[in-house]
């Protein structure tokens, strides 16, 4: 479903990649949780994998080239960004945001239709955050703000599920809650690629972990296995 | 001898009704993306195109409308292909256009004929032009389709651009468009306010309009009819004060402004 070969990504201005000799293989259907210290390439990868940055090298999904096709790939891509903020006075209410989500699917010259908002409706009420419909997005906690991405990710109804540090900000509770229906989804078919950085916070579900550092992939493989290495 | 003011005056409210529509209704979407120095740099655009119209004895507006229009095409590849904040291209851009206009005008042959460049930057609606009235209907029913037909990609930009790309939506063509749809906006309202006024008519209304609302559909309904108010008000001010058009829909839609900041219900604490 996903696959890179020989990825490097360079920022602008840098001369060093990010990430450098990145080969990786994704199957439908799997769950995979990307560990790693801070700055050594996790968040890179997602966004190289979402086509969100020019990266060197071979990038498919679902067999198509991500740098010619990544408009098209990103509709069924679901993306959860670290730390998005907005400012208090931002002129969007969650259910516009949430919506938003679903802007690509819908396409060109087409309004939402009375699909769309169900399945938005559905998704709020899923995350249990229904009663933020109607409140404006920039008047949220960190914690529900991180559930409304998240909404906005789901909303798209993707198949591939990128989340990058999905828990910050959240409390415990919410933590189990979102771990719980995260593992549902990849149940129910969703591929998940999550970036953690607490090994405590890999759900249960997840059956490949992927160990960066300093921008190479230095573990892959059965989740068991590569966290007895790890510790 | 009666028709002829009841005619001009007919034309400045058409004139007045129609930029204030426009201006307010782009305002409401670079007031958001923060680009509101966008207006001030095209207006700029349109003094050097104005100033060099004056010096080739060609048709000032014209020039400077062209002008304008091609620096709002050429702004957004340059901010990406030079991978610049477009605000740093705005303010590169404004400082080379005022001193190009300034040039211009040291090469043009009178003092009567810098003046004409300059009535560019203060505007005249009582000189506007059936012709005029019907270009500026041409382009605000445009611009009105173009949001009605891609309100929900624009909306997704504004929100971030980043997450809009992340959703599946081409930003680029959308955002250049936006950019675009600036110049022309600047471009054709210079003969009612002048080319740094309309400056004021962009923003001023489009942030009184974000003081009332979260919903992005009734702000950009709101903006367009807070500058209306503004133009109309400017234009009865200029009328019974005997004050500059231009100046008098600015002052108007600052005051405006500074009213819906003291009663904004989004500033109310409880």
């Amino acid at each position: 479903m996903i696959k890179l070969k020989n990825v490097e990504t360079v920022y602008e201005g840098e001369k060093t990649p990010v990430i450098k000799d990145i080969n990786l293989e994704v199957k439908r259907g799997e769950f995979i949780t990307v560990i790693g210290p801070n700055g050594a390439g996790k968040t890179t990868l997602l966004e190289t994998i979402n086509g969100l940055l020019e990266a060197n090298g071979n990038i498919t999904v679902f067999g198509k080239d991500i740098k010619k096709y990544g408009t098209e790939i990103r509709k069924n891509i679901g993306y959860v960004p670290q730390d998005f903020s907005c400012d208090s006075l931002t002129p969007f209410l969650v259910k516009d945001v949430v919506m938003m989500g679903r802007f690509g699917k819908i396409g060109l010259l087409k309004s939402p239709s009375r699909k769309d908002h169900e399945i938005v409706e559905k998704t709020l009420s899923f995350l249990g955050i229904s009663e933020l419909e109607k409140k404006p997005i920039g008047k949220l906690s960190g914690g529900q703000l991180q559930k409304v991405m998240i909404a906005r990710a789901l909303a798209k109804e993707p198949e591939i599920l990128l989340l990058d540090e999905p828990f910050s900000n959240l409390d415990l509770n919410s933590r189990s809650d979102i771990t719980e229906k995260i593992s549902l989804l990849n149940e129910k078919g969703m591929t998940i690629i999550m970036v953690v950085h607490d090994i405590n916070s890999i759900p249960e579900r997840c059956e490949r972990i992927l160990i960066i550092n300093n921008g190479k992939i230095i573990e892959d493989g059965e989740r068991e296995k590569v966290l007895r290495g790890a510790k | 001898m009666i028709i002829l003011p009841s005619k001009i005056i007919l034309f400045a409210v058409a004139g007045a009704f129609l930029t204030g529509i426009l201006c307010s209704l782009i305002g409401s979407f670079i007031v958001r993306m923060n680009l509101s120095s966008l207006g001030f740099c095209m207006s700029h655009a349109a003094f050097a195109g104005a100033a060099l119209g004056v010096v080739l004895s060609f048709s000032p507006l014209m020039m400077a409308m062209c002008f304008s229009t091609v620096v709002a095409l050429i702004l957004g590849p340059v901010a990406e292909k030079a991978k610049l904040d477009t605000n740093v291209v705005i303010g590169i851009i404004f400082s080379l256009m005022i001193s190009l206009g300034l040039i211009f005008l040291s090469f043009s042959p009178g003092a009567a004929m810098s003046s004409t460049a300059l009535s560019i930057l203060w505007g005249s609606i009582l000189g506007i032009t059936i012709e005029d009235i019907l270009r500026l209907l041409l382009i605000t029913s445009s611009i009105i389709l173009m949001i009605v037909l891609f309100f929900k990609e624009f909306q997704a930009i504004m929100f971030s651009r980043k997450m809009a790309e992340a959703s599946g939506i081409n930003t680029k063509p959308f955002y250049y468009m936006i950019l675009f749809l600036t110049g022309i906006t600047v471009a054709l309202s210079l003969k009612l306010v002048g080319g740094l006024l309309v400056f004021a008519l962009m923003i001023n209304p489009a942030s009184s309009a974000y003081q009332f609302f979260y919903d992005m559909k009734k702000i950009t309904i709101l903006s367009p009819i807070i500058g209306v108010l503004c133009c109309f008000l400017g234009i009865l001010l200029s009328f019974f004060l005997d004050l500059p058009t231009g100046a008098s829909i600015a002052i108007t839609s600052s005051l405006i402004f500074g009213l819906s900041v003291m009663v904004s219900p989004k500033r109310k604490r409880g």
